[in-house]
């Protein structure tokens, strides 16, 4: 509501600068004619010239006038980039070439369509939920029951929340620390350091993981600016390796409708890392294949093996 | 900087210094690394000047300071048991400047170059050891890049160096046992090879000695 009204108020202000801009421009036009017009026809040159000041003067004074009125109303419309409710996005919206690059309304489109699949996705699973394969279905049936049936999109969750359950599963594990920030909007990241072993940059949306990237203790994880680098990958292939065993990850760990039994999960399994060099592949009992450590731990057991072997 | 561990490979039973070399080469290339390049590392010697010795007579330090072509605007200085300095290369200029407190010992400069190979996330160098112009034995370097702790990785470090050494692998050295958690550094690097090279030096002395 608020943000409605400043923005009224804003637009009266920015069109009233506008005239305001256009009365300047007039009165300036008006005292260079006034110059180039030079002086009237009088009767004595005394005459003529005080004519002249005179006429010049007013047309000054009329300059300062309304250079002052726009200075007035300038303060008054204020930053148009506070009130921009859309960051970065929003900005995509100010290209006028709409036919070569229809980037904002793919955006928008593309939104609106993930934001539909999350919701029918959570409805489908509350619905199959109900209808349980298992033998013993009462306590599940039960419990479906409880839960209220308007599942409130898990899409838009308050910050606060996100920041308790990543608080309470830093928390957890003695060896690994979690650091979150938002530096791009709404999205947390998080560093998570585990030991002396590796760094993992996470990337979410709300609560649900969207990203991850593995670096070693002793990369750099930061950019130029200081900020978090998102996007490098990093320089040793155990750890390439380990950043695609982490998406697998994030993609095997889904549950729609406890966003944070997933992170809890995602945190034990990346947890397992810890004795990355240490531990040797359960299958075949050696430390390295092809040069590389056992990367893979199994999602159940977190059993140690390499990727070829693997079941 | 990840695990280093520097060690010795015994020349082969009626070859050259030169061969074994080659044959360590033809075996790494046969595991699949990669050529990159060369490396040098060297250490000069100077012990403390007679003149700034107390009358009781104590025996002087050995300081080293010693070049590494992995950290070319570095110089690090070293005591043998004690602390490892490491400092730009305008180092060597300070030392001239020194003159009085430490002088070279002569005919000490002790170095070792040869070719870089990378395997996966492995860099191994294997390198001649020179003192003067004669070539004194072989020194083969494996670093494992990803990890940073010594006591970690060593099981992982010995693998890899049975797989092309063969025989003549060599124990945990000295300076993974004293630093359990601590992050390694280029520091103990030049620590390993300061031991190697004491070590070929103290070889020549007996086979001098034995002639």
């Amino acid at each position: 509501m608020a943000d409605v009204i400043n923005v009224s108020l804003n637009m009266e202000a920015f069109s009233q600068a506008i005239s305001a801009i256009q009365a300047l421009r007039s009165s300036v036009s008006r005292v260079f004619d006034c110059l180039k017009d030079g002086m009237r026809n009088k009767e004595t040159l005394e005459g003529r010239e005080k004519a002249f000041i005179a006429h010049f003067q007013d047309n000054l004074h009329s300059v300062n006038r309304d250079l002052n009125e726009l200075e007035r109303l300038s303060n008054l419309v204020g930053k148009p980039s506070e009130n921009h409710p859309l960051h970065n996005s929003g900005l995509l919206s100010l290209d006028p070439v709409q036919d070569k690059t229809p980037l904002y309304s793919q955006l928008l489109q593309a939104y609106k369509w993930s934001n539909k699949l999350q919701y029918h996705a959570g409805l489908a699973s509350g619905l199959l939920n109900q209808q349980s394969l298992k033998r013993s279905a009462n306590q599940m049936g039960v419990s479906a029951k409880r839960r209220p049936k308007a599942q409130p999109t898990t899409l838009v969750l308050p910050p606060q929340y996100v920041d308790d359950v990543i608080n309470r599963i830093d928390r957890m594990f003695p060896e690994m620390s979690i650091h979150l920030s938002r530096p791009n909007g709404t999205s947390a990241m998080l560093l998570v350091t585990l030991g002396k072993v590796l760094k993992v940059i996470v990337v979410m949306r709300s609560l649900f993981i969207d990203r991850t990237i593995v670096k070693g203790y002793n990369e750099n994880v930061y950019t130029e600016d200081g900020k978090l680098d998102i996007w490098s990958k990093s320089n040793y292939q155990v750890f390439q390796k380990v950043t695609d065993h982490a998406t697998t990850a994030l993609l095997h760990y889904q549950l729609p409708q406890m966003p944070d039994v997933v992170v809890r999960s995602f945190m034990t399994w990346l947890r397992s890392y810890i004795k990355l060099f240490q531990a040797p592949c359960q299958r075949c009992g050696k430390f390295l294949q092809d040069g590389l450590p056992p990367t893979w731990r199994d999602f159940r057991t977190l059993e140690a093996f390499h990727d070829t072997c693997r079941q | 900087m990840g695990v280093t561990c520097v060690s010795q490979m015994p020349v082969a039973e009626g070859k050259s210094v030169q061969q074994t070399v080659e044959l360590l080469t033809r075996k790494l290339e046969m595991l699949g690394a990669e050529k990159q390049g060369t490396f040098c590392v060297d250490c000069e010697t100077y012990h403390t000047a007679a003149s700034t010795l107390g009358s009781q007579g104590q025996t002087g330090k050995l300081m080293y300071v010693m070049h590494n072509s992995e950290y070319p605007l570095s110089c690090f200085a070293l005591f043998e048991n004690g602390p490892c300095l490491i400092a730009d290369t305008n180092f060597d200029v300070l030392m001239v400047k020194l003159k009085g407190f430490f002088q070279s010992a002569k005919a000490s400069k002790i170095e070792t170059r040869g070719t870089r190979y990378q395997y996966c996330d492995f860099l191994v160098k294997v390198g001649t050891v020179t003192m003067g112009p004669s070539a004194r034995g072989i020194s083969v370097e494996v670093e494992y890049g990803p990890c940073v702790v010594a006591s970690d990785c060593w099981s992982l470090l010995l693998e890899f160096l049975q797989s092309f050494l063969g025989s003549h692998t060599p124990g945990a050295p000295a300076v993974f046992g004293n630093r359990h958690d601590a992050v390694y550094g280029p520091a103990d690097t030049m620590v390993q090879y300061m031991e190697l090279f004491n070590k070929i030096r103290k070889q020549q002395q007996a086979a001098a000695f034995m002639e």
